[in-house]
């Protein structure tokens, strides 16, 4: 029997970039993520949600923005006024109800969405130049991060090893993302974008057992020993 | 099956075809059928080292590109029956190999009965070198003690891991750690890494550690492979190294200071 096509409904999870009205520019925005993690949204489907307020005109710049950012727009979403701009920018619509479920699910709905991957295990030793991102989940890495290799995480990260690269949890923004490690000398650290260097971490925790987390009121990082 | 070993370090001037010409002869010596590839298209420097430059009619691209077959540019060591090289152009460029063509030379190596296949890497992490740990089984890690050659090894470790094709199969590349140009007296100072250092960062298992030496300059430039220098210092480490690879269990030589005399430490002499 020859194989035949088929025509399959499957679930895939995409990214969606928020862009409310007023927020500074998509480009410098993203610039900036690009900093802490070079990859940020390239090679993957984004969707764009602009707000109710942006115009056609307003939306159809940031189109082509993020096209030379290297970002793979493949629709937009958001109120139905912006339809008939992905058509015009041929874009798929992607019609959505998600602004009232938001509402009536709240935040358990969010505190189920996060466990719901299981963490992103890697064998190290994690070699300079290399790059792991766990999207959406946490990444557990077994092993040694040598210097100049970068490990990113929406979710937490755990490095059971030496800890010489950089490193980066909730690289999607999520603030209580934390960071844990058992020989801590990373070049730079980062969470949902608050970063310091290797010199601006307390000096009696280099090579110790430490734990990171973001104090979001200060907007700065707090680092403890684990003892 | 012919065992694929790729001699590899990411910097330049470490030592990656010295050891490739000396890892070859030393399996050779030890009675293995050994082929040694200069993967360096453009900047052949491997026929100089095995003294063969003057016997190079054919090259791996002529191979490749089937000007020539591969009997044709294979040349055969005069001193070790066991050993043959395949020299790189000098005229081409390295995006004349292919991975099909590679590939090819290397199962038709391994067809006319070859053990072992050495793949003399060039620097960098270009298409030369990625051509030459492609279809690795194990890789010879060639460092420096000091902290740019360690870390470009370790990027090329990454590149093993992720790039060969082992590793896109979803297996694992044997890695084998190699310190050349050893100094002990330096690293007593502080000058230099030490071989503790070097595995700690880069956590592969040690081949060897071969001493800085005058007899390996002195080798290169005669076209006689270090290791068949059985009374220097460096041909003794390169002869540990490769004993090592094939399973032997031997201490480290070369590796702490030479205790000196009273007479040489007033003469200034000991080296």
């Amino acid at each position: 029997m020859r194989p035949v096509p088929k025509i399959r409904l499957n679930r895939y999870s995409v990214m969606t970039l928020e862009w409310p009205k007023d927020s500074e520019s998509l480009e410098n925005w993203l610039r900036r993520q690009r900093k802490m993690a070079p990859s940020l949204m390239q090679e993957i489907a984004i969707i764009l949600r602009p707000s109710v307020d942006h115009r056609t005109e307003d939306v159809r710049q940031a189109v082509d923005t993020l096209g030379q950012l290297g970002v793979g727009l493949i629709g937009l979403t958001g109120d139905p006024c912006h339809r008939v701009t992905a058509a015009t920018l041929g874009l798929s619509w992607l019609s959505s109800n998600t602004g009232s479920a938001e509402s009536e699910l709240g935040p358990t709905q969010e505190a189920e969405d996060s466990v719901r991957e299981t963490a992103l295990v890697m064998e190290g030793p994690v070699r300079s130049g290399v790059q792991i991102y766990a999207k959406d989940r946490d990444l557990v890495v077994i092993g040694q991060v040598s210097e100049g290799a970068e490990i990113m995480a929406d979710g937490h990260v755990h490095v059971y090893g030496r800890l010489r690269g950089r490193v980066a949890a909730g690289v999607g923004g999520q603030t209580g993302a934390e960071i844990f490690c058992v020989t801590f000398e990373p070049e730079l650290v980062s969470i949902a974008g608050t970063y310091c260097g290797f010199d601006q971490i307390p000096s009696n925790l280099r090579s110790a057992r430490v734990r990171v987390r973001l104090d979001a009121n200060a907007q700065v990082l707090a680092f403890t020993s684990m003892g | 099956m012919a065992i694929v070993v790729t001699v590899t370090s990411g910097k330049g001037g470490v030592g990656k075809t010295t050891s490739s010409a000396a890892i070859a002869a030393g399996l050779a010596q030890a009675g293995n059928r050994t082929a040694v590839i200069d993967f360096d298209v453009g900047l052949r420097n491997l026929d100089l080292v095995m003294g063969v430059e003057r016997r190079v009619v054919f090259d791996f691209v002529s191979v490749i590109s089937g000007e020539a077959s591969l009997n044709q540019a294979l040349i055969q060591d005069k001193r070790l029956e066991q050993l043959s090289i395949l020299a790189a152009s000098q005229t081409k460029d390295k995006d004349a190999l292919t991975e099909e063509g590679v590939g090819q030379v290397i199962k038709q190596l391994a067809d006319m009965g070859f053990e072992y296949i050495i793949c003399d890497s060039p620097a960098g992490i270009e298409r030369g070198a990625t051509m030459a740990l492609h279809f690795a089984d194990h890789a010879v890690i060639v460092t420096n003690p000091e902290v740019s050659s360690v870390r470009d090894s370790d990027r090329i470790l990454g590149i093993l891991q992720s790039k060969s094709k082992r590793a896109k199969e979803g297996g694992k590349v044997n890695e084998h750690l190699l310190i050349t140009r050893y100094d002990p007296v330096r690293v007593d100072h502080g000058e230099m890494l030490s071989k503790e250092d070097v595995c700690d960062i880069l956590a592969v298992k040690l081949m060897g550690v071969i001493p800085e030496s005058k007899a390996v300059l002195k080798a290169s430039n005669t076209g006689f492979p270090v290791i068949l220098d059985a009374e220097s210092d460096a041909g003794m480490a390169y002869s540990d190294a490769v004993a090592r690879f094939l399973g032997e269990d031997r201490p480290l030589r070369f590796v702490a200071p030479k205790k000196q005399g009273l007479f040489s430490r007033f003469l200034g002499g000991g080296d």
